[in-house]
């Protein structure tokens, strides 16, 4: 026999039960649509929580306090016996490989202005603070470069905080009082938004040593630094390991660069869709019967034409590639109908939702085409085989 | 002729048990469907049981006092609490004043370098605590005991150890009695926690405890990081709470400048959202019930089609429409609850694996996803069957015995 009859054959005897191939198609395709969406909408977290944490940069290197893992809350950040200093921050400023510096303390106080209260957050930075944060400046100007010992005592008020207080009124050269102590507003920064539930913009920024004399600590969270674009990541962590091990006596200290929290945040977000995706493929191994069901089926039904088949001289392995193509078309047409929808279905979101970060993962898709086609494989090979091993005198009397 | 139910029932049975194959095929879809719902509903409340049972452990009657307060609402409370007023131990012990509260235990928490005279030395998480606290988290102690009841304010070198720090320092040697050097101070060992395996929240296996005042002095901090405070059992835990904002913000000069957390709405929190992610992951399993539905209606139409001759017969002998109709979907109940009840054995019986093999998750299939299983299956066998039992029950009988 041909290819192309064995093909023509496998295709007829699906057509030629319209209804029944049809279920058992829409089976698969359930299977195969759920698998896509759900790992649509686990990349759409994905790119969405990778996407808050990269709005800050790429080429940013955090460096906190105390010896610890990439996540997690050490003692140290709140008090360590060997604190990172402002000392430490304007020694890093002085390293030619780096480009800016932030010294971070953050902590919480009252922000008065006449009568008006709030209880907000009040971080502690530098006049580098801007650019390697990616922050933008809605009015006035940011904190000075006054150097990080004798800052003066000014102000920069987030967006949120600002309404709170002024209204529209203008803020510029108001005087506030954080904590007791007073500050000259020099400016307003512009709305950012929630950072995975952190409001950025119900916030004051001070210069990083008023903080340390408000809150009475000496030592900081964390020094931000960015390097250059075009420097090695790995020479930056080098110097800075250099320098504060020199400063230090010992590696007291801990850096977290990007690529390590990004790697770190990813793994466990793939490990997430993978998740979703399996929970999918529950469906699809439950449509796979249906293909080994309906094949069962057309062997039995059909054991007469494999007889006259065998008996006109078709080999065995004829007689199994044609059922088992059968089998895998069905697959096949389940798993691109399943696709089709898919895509069809998250086009349709995008266009009435534009922000919602979904994104079909195309390698998935793939995947999934070519389990539903194993599938349709698998559940044919049994049924394939008892046709295979018909005996043709015996089928053909079971007329 | 009045087909009989029990007559009715033998038929379809009949008709099923003639093709074994596909019958088991069919059922043994659903039984996946089934047992995929009952197991991943049965995995996600024993992760909720575990967690909220690792939080009710530490007492649900406490509340935590933390320095700072945002007025955003709904964002995350200030963890880090650096605020210019400092929290002290007087402010932890004012507390008391409030009835219901009857005990308290004021918190430091810093990292340090501690080290043995035999020079092993690692940096560790330190806690200034009092003895209190011990009661308050129920810490239990494996060796030695807890630092003494004493005065708060007066330091003293006296420390406790987590079991897996007091293993790296000390080894298999006895570690009570032993001095070691936290930063710059020397402690005497008097007490090694209980190892307490796996726990959520603050891990007291890798941390040194030492009185409050030292760890102030060690610090060179003021302000405390927590006050925990126990409410007697069945006190209203929400008017202790205002009684604390109360009480602090007459201590400091009218400024209401802390964030008191009940364990209670952190242990509700938890297990709002974990309950969420089994509904959700439940469902999503449940599609495959509507799948195994899809499969059951495809053979009952195929068994309708091979089976008109039968139904001929029977409407010829007299069975009515309805008779037809209900003999059918008999048949595609029995398959649905037929697979449904291998798979909630299946799933039933895989989760008491589990719970054999991991003893600390309370795995136990919920009554609503046995039921939610259940339902659905049964709900997908009839109402799939609905179609090819109409086909059938439509049949002219002439017409069907004529095909012969």
């Amino acid at each position: 026999m041909r290819s192309a009859d064995l093909l023509r054959f496998a295709v007829q005897a699906i057509t030629g039960q319209r209804l029944r191939s049809a279920l058992t198609v829409l089976g698969i395709a359930i299977g195969i649509l759920a698998v896509v969406l759900l790992t649509a909408v686990g990349e759409g977290v994905r790119r969405f929580v990778l996407g808050e944490f990269t709005q800050f940069g790429t080429n940013i290197i955090a460096i906190q306090p105390g010896k610890k893992s990439t996540f997690g809350l050490s003692g140290a950040s709140v008090a360590s016996v060997r604190p990172l200093t402002v000392d430490d921050a304007e020694a890093l400023a002085g390293l030619p490989v780096i480009e800016g510096v932030v010294p971070v303390i953050q902590g919480n106080a009252e922000v008065a202005f006449g009568a008006r209260k709030r209880r907000t957050t009040v971080i502690g930075v530098g006049a580098d603070m801007p650019g390697v944060w990616r922050m933008q400046v809605a009015a006035g100007s940011f904190l000075p470069d006054d150097g990080f010992a004798n800052a003066r005592a000014f102000v920069v008020l987030g967006q949120r905080l600002y309404q709170e207080l002024f209204g529209s009124a203008n803020a510029l050269g108001q005087r506030v009082r954080i904590g007791g102590a007073r500050f000259r507003v020099i400016g307003v920064m512009a709305s950012k938004g929630q950072m995975l539930g952190f409001d950025l913009d119900d916030t004051v920024y001070v210069p990083v040593v008023r903080a340390t004399e408000l809150f009475d600590r000496e030592g900081l969270m964390e020094i931000d630094i960015t390097f250059p674009e075009d420097e090695q990541p790995e020479r930056v962590e080098q110097a800075i390991e250099r320098l504060l091990t020199a400063r230090h006596g010992r590696v007291d200290f801990t850096l977290v660069t990007q690529d390590k929290m990004l790697a770190v945040l990813g793994d466990i977000l793939d490990i997430l869709t993978a998740g979703v995706a399996a929970l999918g493929a529950i469906s699809l191994v439950v449509g796979a019967f249906g293909i080994a069901t309906i094949m069962t089926i057309a062997v039995n039904e059909r054991s007469n034409e494999v007889g006259l088949l065998r008996a006109l001289g078709a080999r065995r392995a004829e007689i199994m590639g044609i059922f088992l193509l059968e089998a895998a078309l069905l697959g096949a047409a389940g798993g691109v109908g399943g696709i089709a929808v898919a895509s069809a279905l998250v086009s349709v979101i995008l266009l009435v939702v534009p922000s919602l970060p979904l994104g079909i993962v195309w390698s998935y898709v793939a995947a999934a085409f070519g389990v539903s086609v194993t599938v349709g494989l698998i559940a044919g090979w049994l049924p394939a085989r008892r046709a295979a091993g018909l005996d043709p005198v015996e089928a053909l009397r079971a007329e | 002729m009045l087909l009989r139910l029990d007559d009715s029932l033998q038929l379809a049975g009949g008709a099923l048990a003639a093709n074994r194959g596909r019958t088991a095929l069919i059922m043994l879809a659903t039984a996946i469907g089934v047992a995929a719902v009952v197991l991943l509903a049965a995995l996600g409340e024993g992760a909720r049981g575990f967690v909220v049972g690792q939080f009710e452990a530490l007492g649900t009657n406490l509340l935590v006092v933390l320095p700072g307060r945002n007025e955003t609402v709904g964002g995350p409370p200030p963890v880090l609490g650096t605020t210019p007023r400092d929290l002290t131990i007087d402010d932890a012990y004012a507390l008391t004043a409030w009835r219901d509260i009857d005990q308290v235990a004021p918190l430091m928490v810093g990292e340090a370098p501690v080290s043995t005279a035999a020079g092993l030395e690692r940096e560790v998480t330190v806690i200034g605590s009092t003895a209190e606290m011990a009661a308050l988290r129920h810490l239990e102690m494996g060796q030695g005991r807890f630092l003494p009841a004493m005065d708060a304010k007066r330091g003293a070198a006296l420390c406790v150890l987590g079991f897996g720090l007091a293993q790296e320092l000390f080894g298999t040697a006895p570690a009570i009695g032993q001095w070691i050097r936290v930063a710059d101070r020397r402690f005497r060992v008097i007490g090694v926690l209980r190892d307490a395996g796996v726990s959520i929240g603050t891990d007291f296996n890798d941390v040194v405890i030492v009185p409050v005042a030292s760890a102030q002095t060690l610090f060179d901090r003021r302000s405390l990081f927590r006050i925990i405070a126990g409410v007697r059992a069945g006190a209203d835990l929400a008017q202790a709470s205002t009684a604390v904002h109360a009480i602090i913000a007459g201590r400091h000069d009218g400024e209401d400048d802390v964030t008191v957390i009940t364990q209670d709405s952190v242990v509700a929190t938890l297990g709002r959202i974990l309950g969420a992610i089994t509904l959700g992951v439940v469902g999503i399993s449940t599609i495959s019930l509507a799948v195994a539905g899809l499969l059951i209606m495809n053979v009952m139409l195929v068994s309708v089609t091979q089976r008109r001759e039968e139904i001929g017969v029977l409407k010829a002998l007299g069975a009515r429409t309805r008779d037809v109709h209900r003999l059918f979907l008999f048949e595609a109940v029995m398959l649905a609850a037929g697979g449904g009840l291998c798979g909630l054995a299946a799933g039933l019986g895989s989760a008491a694996l589990v719970r054999q093999l991991f003893p600390a998750f309370p795995v136990l299939a919920p009554w609503w996803a046995i039921a939610l299983a259940l339902g659905v299956a049964l709900g997908a066998g009839l109402f799939f069957g609905v179609v090819p039992a109409r086909r059938a029950a439509l049949q002219d009988p002439v017409h069907a015995l004529a095909r012969r």
